[in-house]
């Protein structure tokens, strides 16, 4: 998004001005518009039950700081919050090693089975997940994965996969071949190359997937209710949609406890926008 | 050790984790769900085999197409809500500087946050007592447009089409804006220099040029919709009356809530055919070359 361009339809040097200024107008009124209902969710999560019924569109009267703190108590979010983290990192880690490792191995090493094996993990992009649900819940049950962690790293890393070792594929396969030869005639092994060179350089690559992966396994809703039904081992969206049913009348509470659960993925956002917003460009146009 | 041999092995062992899990996790139970369709067999006890009997039910089954029709009407409101909008949009912030850069990230948002957050939010909005969306129309004085608008069955389906609309268009904008901005800047000074208008320069040179970026684009919008049954298990869980029934939330209902494992597998499979007819075709009918 470096290269400058001009609109696609440029119009007359006199009007110009005038309708860049409207076309701006337009964009700012569609991106509020689009804001507003996050607006409207951070605003109710400090107001009192009465003031988020009377006076839906103005910010609280008065701060109310302590709906955080309550939230927090009452829907354990602690808990879900250690939850969360715990199956995401979990699932970060084993998807980048196995995914670039996989992903050394099908981009600099020639074999029988490559293109099978690419076209497999392609076709992984395009089964939908759902349809998965049922199969994969009888068999977890039958191995006794059915309410542990495991239930939800080892499904999501299988369904990051193909996006982890496409887009570090992609990456690994422009490496010139000579610094793999030189380091092979120094005695390293592929190991060596593997943790020493191919790992360090495709970090782009890497950092790519490891935000999408942390978006989706942070916001997995799916595969957390079906397959986890302990409340000591709920997710943060799980937990969620059950506590907005349960306190279905206390709006202003279940406001604060979907505030803090943003918190996280809208904090990563604004930190990685750039590597987001690109990294899912690249793996929607690759499958 | 020789090294081809040291080769071979260390392919092997590279590659064989990531296709155990990939194999056990993805591939594996879509054949288990063709296999549990053979079966009637309520989750626990003895699982009878009775044949095609659930595959034929499910071809019968009107519920069933009432979820595909729409899955559909979610696909139609993707290709002909968010491609537009998000093309508008691209074709608008092309530049980079820091106003264009705040809009984009703006448009993006909704798509970080948990499809559970969006569809609470959505469902509070929407609410016949506390919503804002009432709120509005009282303030503006059209109250008798209120409703309870998830639980009215003539409007709960496009009112959960809204939703949804708002938070896929960030992805689709950004995909148009990298391919708008891969077209050689030459090809656009051309045009220029010959006078070509600006309707006609949008249809006859941007349009081709990104025909295959717009063909990705309603492959995504096909295989997302499929996926749209957090947000309706949060907002409506299939209801009134199976009205904003889609296909993964009736698998759903059916295997978790009336304990058809056997059924709920038969309609697993009948998705997994179904999506893979419709990327197939929708990519056979765009194939068209418009260059």
């Amino acid at each position: 998004m470096q290269m400058e361009q001009k609109l696609p339809f440029s119009p007359g040097r006199g009007w110009a001005k005038i309708n860049r200024g409207l076309i701006n107008i337009g964009l700012s009124l569609y991106a509020i518009v689009t804001l507003y209902p996050l607006f409207w969710l951070f605003t109710s999560a400090f107001k009192t039950n009465e003031e988020f019924d009377s006076r839906p569109f103005y910010l609280p009267e008065v701060w109310h700081w302590d709906n955080l703190s309550r939230a927090w108590k009452v829907s354990a979010m602690g808990t879900s919050l250690i939850n969360s983290t715990i199956v995401t990192i979990a699932s970060l880690v084993l998807t980048l090693l196995l995914g670039a490792l996989a992903a050394y191995v099908l981009a600099r090493f020639q074999f029988r089975l490559k293109a099978f094996l690419m076209g497999l993990f392609l076709l992984g992009m395009l089964i939908p997940i759902h349809s998965t649900l049922v199969p994969l819940f009888i068999m977890l049950k039958k191995v006794s994965l059915l309410d542990t962690y495991w239930a939800l790293i080892l499904p999501y890393t299988a369904f990051e996969l193909p996006l982890a070792i496409f887009v570090t594929a992609a990456f690994l396969t422009v490496i010139p071949k000579e610094i793999e030869e030189a380091a092979l005639i120094d005695g390293t092994g592929y190991w060596g190359i593997f943790f020493r060179m191919m790992l360090p350089l495709s970090l782009p690559a890497l950092s790519t997937v490891a935000i999408l992966g942390f978006l989706r396994f942070w916001n997995d809703f799916a595969f957390a209710l079906i397959f986890i039904s302990k409340p000591a081992l709920k997710t943060v969206p799980l937990s969620l949609s059950v506590f907005a049913t349960g306190y279905s009348t206390d709006y202003k509470l279940t406001m604060a406890a979907m505030t803090i659960a943003v918190i996280p993925t809208i904090v990563a956002f604004l930190m990685f926008q750039e590597q987001i917003m690109k990294g899912m460009t690249a793996g929607a146009v690759k499958g | 050790m020789t090294t081809s041999a040291r080769i071979k092995g260390f392919i092997l062992i590279g590659i064989l984790p990531a296709l155990l899990i990939y194999l056990f996790f993805v591939v594996v139970p879509i054949f288990w769900s063709a296999y549990y369709g053979f079966f009637d067999w309520k989750g626990i006890g003895a699982a009878k085999f009775i044949g095609f009997d659930n595959y034929a039910e499910v071809v019968r089954d009107p519920i069933f197409w009432k979820g595909f029709k729409n899955n559909m009407l979610i696909v139609a409101a993707s290709v002909f809500g968010q491609v537009p909008i998000a093309m508008i949009l691209a074709l608008l912030l092309t530049r980079s500087n820091l106003f264009q850069k705040m809009i984009r990230a703006s448009v993006f948002m909704p798509m970080v946050l948990s499809s559970v957050v969006v569809g609470i939010i959505w469902s509070y909005i929407y609410h016949p007592q506390i919503g804002i969306l009432n709120f509005l129309l009282d303030s503006v004085g059209l109250e008798n447009l209120k409703k309870a608008w998830l639980s009215e069955p003539s409007v709960s389906m496009y009112m959960i089409m809204i939703p949804i609309i708002w938070n896929y268009i960030g992805p689709y904008m950004i995909i148009f804006i990298a391919a708008l901005q891969n077209i050689p800047s030459e090809i656009n000074d051309a045009a220029q220099i010959d006078g070509v208008g600006s309707t006609r320069k949008l249809f006859q040179i941007t349009l081709p040029m990104i025909w295959d970026t717009i063909k990705v684009v309603v492959v995504l919008c096909i295989s997302g919709s499929l996926k749209a049954f957090d947000l309706i298990y949060v907002m409506t869980g299939g209801g009134p009356a199976h009205t904003t029934e889609v296909l993964a939330s009736y698998m759903y209902n059916s295997t978790f809530n009336v304990y058809r494992f056997g059924y709920g597998s038969a309609i697993s499979t009948s998705i997994i055919i179904l999506s893979l007819i419709l990327i197939l075709g929708s990519q056979y009918l765009m194939k068209r070359d418009y260059r």
